[in-house]
């Protein structure tokens, strides 16, 4: 017997006489194996209504299949749709459907209603809408053709009786008065062919129609996206630029995604370094020290980093600085000195800021980057101009610490205002919200996204709050030590996912932000770690501000074979290797 | 020694005898009558800025206690110890809460509380009259 060999191109086997068929069938009865061989010879076996696929018996074939038929279709691949539909004899419509659809494209009104009312299983409310949808382009294109009797008749006879959305009919009833309204209600320009409309009219009636009537749009690579999502979710060390998703295996990061190498060590300062901050844009890092100096640094394409300016003139250790929303400029502030402002291009001081008789504490900056204010030892705040100006002035709770105030974009002030609680308020309102805690808080920072707050304790945790509506405690981590100095911690990663933290111990830790597993100790530094900044447009490099006087840039444990592979121009980088 | 986070109180206070960084509240005593070798102790609710050491095993005049040491977190120098563990239900009430060592701080408005000589610098061989 011929004909009945698994590995013949399925084409062939359907142009195969009927003859040859019907021995075919004789035969699968008894040999037919059970699974996705015998289905593809489906075309002479009804399908059966209840099949599944999968192991898990929970995708019902017909649905499969028809996903997938649309899937051709949207692509591109008539032939294959059509064969598919064919083969597996399961219509991606129903024959009513497709007249339906056939009717609308072509412009046959009133045959595509009758045609609905045959389409089995509609509700009176989708029913009716569906009408009205394709009344209401009938009408259009009559309008358009310039036949307003015929449009007004529309409107009466068959629009209006249907009693839904009585205001539209209102506006259709305007259209016909006056033709520039007709403009703005129709959907996209008014001059194009009737048929891309009737496209997107069918587009419409799809979403409103049951997805087992009409199959929606773009069903299966919806399905697949949800998936891809689920499996980056759950993977913990996930931390790529690009989403290097492949189909073919579950995404699952290594551990190599994370940087754990110190690949640059920065021995510049002459004392500890206790504050570093990456720009917005991730080109330079700023470091501050108690040698009283700020030292700018610019990061190149191949991740190097090498020292732009010295920034001199405090007279005491620099705690803090804040970079300007558009980077060019830099806030340093001297611990109860001054504050400097300075040009980042050039280095130079452009203006510093200073209460007579007081110390200035802390600072940062508006949102719009014109005005900035400053913590005062006196408990107060000041905003200040560009020019050196006293702007405005208000007596606040406490504003003894450093990094006091963040401004929000969106208006909210965030502020210490006890040991225990941040202060929430927003600009315009006045309303406020309240993070309370049991222990002290040390210093926080804020999510890029604005919606989380990492809080420092005392008690040695570290708590992730979120604040997008009323404050709530996310996540709790643990294991660094802090018992004297200020240590701060940092969001990182693409998408933020990380969160890292100095430690008295020398030790940079780094926890998983959604579930606090801790994930990283990375010894190196031979004091203690102050301060972490994470380059907020490379997540494959951060840098840390340690006691020992240096600050160590992190990056992934294969970073050099990468330049290497990548032939950077800096000699001493390659070894000589193709 | 990096920066050091220092809290800060309001109201009368103790402070560090040698670098004045605030230790705790006056409101925050719960007795006077503690004695070490080093004279006079008081009995604090809460201490601030004070680091602490090894937990250790410590015969007073009450009883066997778990204590650790506390020392100022800007100079180091030693200010008293807290009590861990007590070892009776009596006792109990001392868990948790910090001895201050008069002679090691000084009042807010500069008087000096300590009296008597000096013997040894650390409070290790403190004995108090607890009630």
């Amino acid at each position: 017997m011929g004909g009945v060999e698994d590995n013949e191109p399925p084409l062939k086997r359907v142009r195969s006489s009927p003859e040859e068929l019907r021995c075919v069938s004789k035969n699968s009865s008894l040999i037919e194996p059970i699974g996705s061989f015998g289905d593809t010879m489906a075309k002479s076996l009804p399908y059966v209504r209840n099949e599944t696929v999968g192991s898990m018996g929970v995708i019902k074939k017909v649905e499969f299949v028809r996903i997938i038929t649309k899937a051709l279709y949207t692509m591109g691949y008539e032939k294959s749709g059509a064969l598919l539909e064919e083969e597996s004899g399961i219509p991606l419509h129903s024959p009513t459907v497709s007249l339906f659809m056939q009717q609308v494209l072509d412009g046959n009104w009133d045959e595509s209603v009758t045609t609905l009312g045959k389409i089995g299983q509609l509700e009176d409310s989708v029913f009716k809408s569906a009408t009205f949808l394709v009344f209401e382009q009938k009408f259009f294109e009559l309008l358009e053709n310039g036949d307003v009797l015929d449009a007004l008749k529309t409107l009466r006879m068959e629009i209006a009786p249907l009693c839904i959305k009585k205001d539209r009919v209102h506006e259709l009833a305007g259209c016909i008065i006056s033709p520039s309204l007709c403009n703005e209600l129709v959907l996209g320009n008014k001059g194009l062919l009737h048929r891309s409309t009737r496209f997107r009219l069918l587009e419409e009636l799809q979403k409103l129609l049951p997805p087992a009537v009409m199959v929606p749009e773009r069903r299966l690579e919806y399905l697949v996206e949800q998936a891809l999502t689920v499996q980056r979710e759950s993977c913990i060390f996930h931390n790529s630029v690009d989403s290097a998703l492949s189909l073919y295996t579950d995404h699952q990061c290594g551990r190599d995604q994370i940087p754990t190498k110190t690949i640059q060590v920065l021995q510049k300062h002459c004392d500890e370094v206790w504050f570093l901050q990456f720009s917005h844009n991730g080109k330079y890092l700023a470091t501050a020290s108690q040698d009283c100096t700020t030292m700018i640094w610019k990061i190149n394409n191949h991740s190097e980093v090498s020292l732009r300016h010295v920034l001199a003139g405090h007279r005491k250790p620099v705690s803090f600085v804040s970079w300007s929303p558009d980077d060019h400029q830099l806030l340093t502030c001297g611990i109860e000195e001054v504050v400097r402002c300075w040009d980042i291009e050039s280095g130079n001081c452009l203006q510093i800021y200073e209460k007579s008789g007081l110390g200035l504490v802390s600072c940062g900056w508006f949102p719009g980057g014109t005005k900035l204010f400053t913590g005062v030892n006196d408990k107060s705040i000041c905003v200040w101009d560009l020019d050196g100006m006293e702007v405005d002035w208000w007596k606040g709770q406490r504003a003894v610490k450093m990094s006091d105030m963040v401004f929000m974009n969106e208006g909210t002030i965030i502020s210490m205002n006890k040991e225990t609680s941040i202060l929430l308020q927003n600009r315009e309102t006045k309303a406020e919200r309240v993070i309370l805690e049991d222990n002290s808080i040390t210093s926080f920072s804020v999510s890029k996204d604005e919606r989380y707050i990492l809080v420092n304790l005392s008690n040695q945790e570290i708590h992730l709050w979120s604040i997008k509506d009323d404050p709530r405690l996310m996540a709790k981590y643990k294991g660094h030590k802090r018992t004297r100095l200020d240590i701060r911690s940092c969001f990182g990663g693409s998408e933020e996912s990380f969160v890292a933290s100095g430690s008295e111990d020398s030790l940079v830790y780094i926890w998983h932000r959604g579930t606090g597993k801790l994930l990283e100790k990375l010894p190196g530094h031979s004091g203690a770690v102050n301060s972490v900044s994470w380059n907020p447009v490379n997540p494959h490099m951060f840098a840390s501000a340690s006691d020992d006087w240096t600050v160590r840039v992190w990056g992934l444990s294969d970073s050099d074979l990468r330049l290497v592979n990548g032939c950077s121009s800096n000699g001493h980088l390659c070894n000589g290797v193709g | 020694m990096g920066r050091l986070h220092l809290s800060y109180l309001d109201g009368r206070m103790y402070t560090c005898k040698y670098c004045y960084t605030h230790l705790a509240l006056v409101d925050d005593i719960i007795s006077k009558t503690f004695h070490c070798n080093n004279g006079k102790a008081y009995l604090f609710n809460k201490a601030v800025n004070v680091s602490l050491g090894e937990k250790a095993e410590r015969m007073m005049t009450t009883g066997l206690h778990t204590v650790a040491d506390l020392f100022c977190i800007a100079c180091g120098s030693i200010v008293g110890w807290k009590y861990e563990v007590a070892p009776d239900r009596i006792q109990k009430y001392k868990e948790g809460k910090y001895i201050l060592v008069m002679r090691k701080v000084v009042d807010f408005d500069g008087t000096n509380l300590g009296g008597g000589n000096e013997s040894q610098a650390g409070a290790s061989d403190a004995d108090d009259a607890g009630y």
